[in-house]
């Protein structure tokens, strides 16, 4: 028994430093790569630019409509800010597709999955640690323009929102990630994603209550509200999302595992 | 003791067949020039031997192991196959740093490939602002991080000026000589003849030729002499009755075919000839693959229909 259990240890022990080892060498150089770049850098910054002043901006149209959300009126540049975390997310993997970079980077980590996984954590964190950042700032400055209209929302509501933009905005970069890893090419996956994002999702789903409540974005975009009648709530909406999220990764882990580099 | 190892190896990309049943070793401690033209499957070839294509068939090791199973194989290989692959929005540096955290390589190994690569001056400068050369030192730089015995350049030349190509063929040599396994890849003869000991030569992804260069060329071109006279007739009539068949050019130079030095040397010596001028031809590289790559064409053009085919 306790032999066993030493011996259980000793396995996990092992299989943390194997993965200290294998595992975190190739996340630190995925994260160079990342750093290195300064289009990426700036699609991390317009995703909080962009967030921030269209929910000023929303928060000073006060038609006082009959919907009118108060958490959402300060998280409505989300829509916006998206935009920016889907490009950042498409381009740190479409870089990898073009001029032969893959090539040299498989060459440097022939493990696909390990290399892919490195990848998808190195674009995951810093889009959640935006996406925190932007949610913050966001409920932040929407509430100051909202003034009295925002004086129904409570503490439990803003840190759930805020909480729920950053893994939203994560789950959209890594949506694109995947895509990008599928298409091979950041303009594809950019020319796919943006126009969804922008209409069909906004045509589709002005009528809530069906099959477009399980769309990525208005998934996970039920957190952002104070109230929801759909089937979804935040946390099974911020769910669906990273379904699809998942699969999307999956898909172009699975491609890259399976075709030439 | 690290060659590369390529076993029976067939690559084929839809119906078109790259590599076809490849068999062949490079080894340690010389430059192997790696020789067909655009299309021959040569690159096919690198890319297979670093598990970034998946073969048909076959298997290629690099020091008895496939590649995808080296734990941290920039230190066991090198290998530059696009100079287009860094990054053009991102520093040299940042481009070889990324890569050798990747492998666990000190930063300040970066800095040393950078100079040697002669790109330390320039290596915080974003690639897009290279050369073709420039990129072309950078991905040789790449290649030698992680100061690997086995190293694969495919067309390393491309883009170099003439200092850049005494530097890359200076180094070829010089990685030789410390012991390591050194695989070019080139369309160049001249070039490839100026640094390498041994050839693989490839014809439509099918082995031609494997051994070292001198035989290569001796097995394929004969040797030559070239003699000048002050009695034409007589060098003319001299050379007929010994049977050596001869050529007049317009210049007043004569070339012995299939004849050595010290055979021409003797006979007009004791002939009385006055002689001018008596040089030996040595075959060179091109005629040597010419000769092969016209006898592969011959071959090519009547294709046996008996010929079994393959499963």
């Amino acid at each position: 028994m306790t032999d066993a259990a030493a011996q259980g240890l000793t396995k996990a022990d092992t299989a943390r430093a194997g993965l200290a080892v294998t595992f975190a060498p190739v996340l630190r150089s995925e994260w160079i790569k990342i750093r290195t770049l300064r289009s990426l850098l700036w699609g991390l910054a317009a995703v909080l630019l962009a967030t921030a002043a269209f929910s000023a901006l929303a928060g000073l149209d006060d038609s006082g409509d009959q919907d009118f959300d108060p958490l959402f009126s300060a998280f409505f540049g989300v829509s916006f800010g998206q935009i920016a975390a889907i490009t950042f997310g498409a381009q740190a993997v479409s870089a990898e597709f073009q001029g032969g970079a893959l090539r040299v980077s498989l060459a440097a980590v022939p493990d696909r999955m390990r290399w892919f996984a490195a990848k998808a954590v190195a674009i995951g964190v810093p889009a959640l640690v935006v996406g925190l950042v932007t949610g913050g700032v966001s409920l932040i400055v929407g509430k100051a323009v909202l003034g009295t209209r925002a004086n129904g929302l409570t503490w439990g509501e803003g840190l759930r929102a805020v909480v729920g933009c950053g893994i939203y905005l994560m789950l959209m970069a890594l949506l694109a990630a995947g895509l990008a890893a599928v298409l091979r090419s950041g303009v594809a996956t950019l020319s796919i994603l943006i126009p969804f994002l922008l209409i069909v999702s906004f045509v589709v789903g002005g009528a809530s209550g069906n099959v477009a409540d399980f769309l990525p974005d208005k998934a996970g975009q039920v957190a952002l509200h104070e109230t929801w009648d759909g089937a979804l709530g935040p946390w099974t909406g911020l769910a669906v999302t990273a379904a699809w999220a998942a699969a999307a990764l999956t898909t172009g882990a699975w491609g890259l595992r399976r075709r030439d580099a | 003791m690290t060659s590369i190892d390529v076993q029976d190896l067939t690559k084929e990309y839809g119906s078109k067949r790259a590599v076809d049943h490849l068999t062949f070793s490079v080894l340690p401690g010389r430059v192997t020039g790696f020789l067909g033209p655009n299309g021959a499957g040569k690159s096919t070839t690198m890319r297979l031997v670093l598990g970034l294509d998946r073969p048909t068939s076959g298997i290629a090791t690099v020091g008895g192991r496939a590649y995808a199973t080296l734990h941290e194989p920039l230190r066991e290989v090198g290998a530059l196959l696009d100079a287009g692959a860094a990054h053009g929005s991102r520093t040299a540096r940042d481009h070889l740093r990324a890569l050798a955290a990747s492998n666990r390589i000190p930063e300040r190994r970066v800095d040393e490939v950078l100079e040697e690569a002669g790109l330390a001056s320039v290596a915080r400068r974003r690639v897009k602002t290279y050369s073709l050369g420039m990129r072309q030192r950078l991905g040789i730089a790449a290649a030698l991080l992680g100061d690997p015995p086995v190293v694969l350049l495919d067309e390393p030349s491309n883009g170099l000026d003439p200092e850049g190509i005494i530097w890359i063929r200076e180094l070829m040599r010089r990685l030789a000589q410390e012991g390591r396994t050194v695989l070019v890849s080139s369309h160049l003869m001249n070039e490839t003849a100026s640094f390498a000991d041994h050839l693989v030569v490839l014809g439509r992804g099918r082995l031609l030729a494997d051994m070292p260069m001198r035989e290569f060329i001796d097995a394929r071109v004969q040797p030559r002499v070239r003699v000048r006279t002050t009695d034409d007739g007589a060098l003319s009539a001299l050379l007929a009755s010994n049977g050596i068949e001869a050529v007049e050019g317009e210049d007043g130079r004569w070339t012995a075919l299939d004849a050595r030095v010290e055979d021409i040397g003797r006979l007009t010596s004791a002939a009385g000839l006055p002689i001018l001028e008596l040089a030996s031809e040595e075959g060179t590289l091109e005629q040597a693959y010419l000769d092969l790559t016209a006898t592969e064409t011959e071959f090519a053009a009547t294709p046996n229909p008996t010929e079994p085919q393959e499963a």
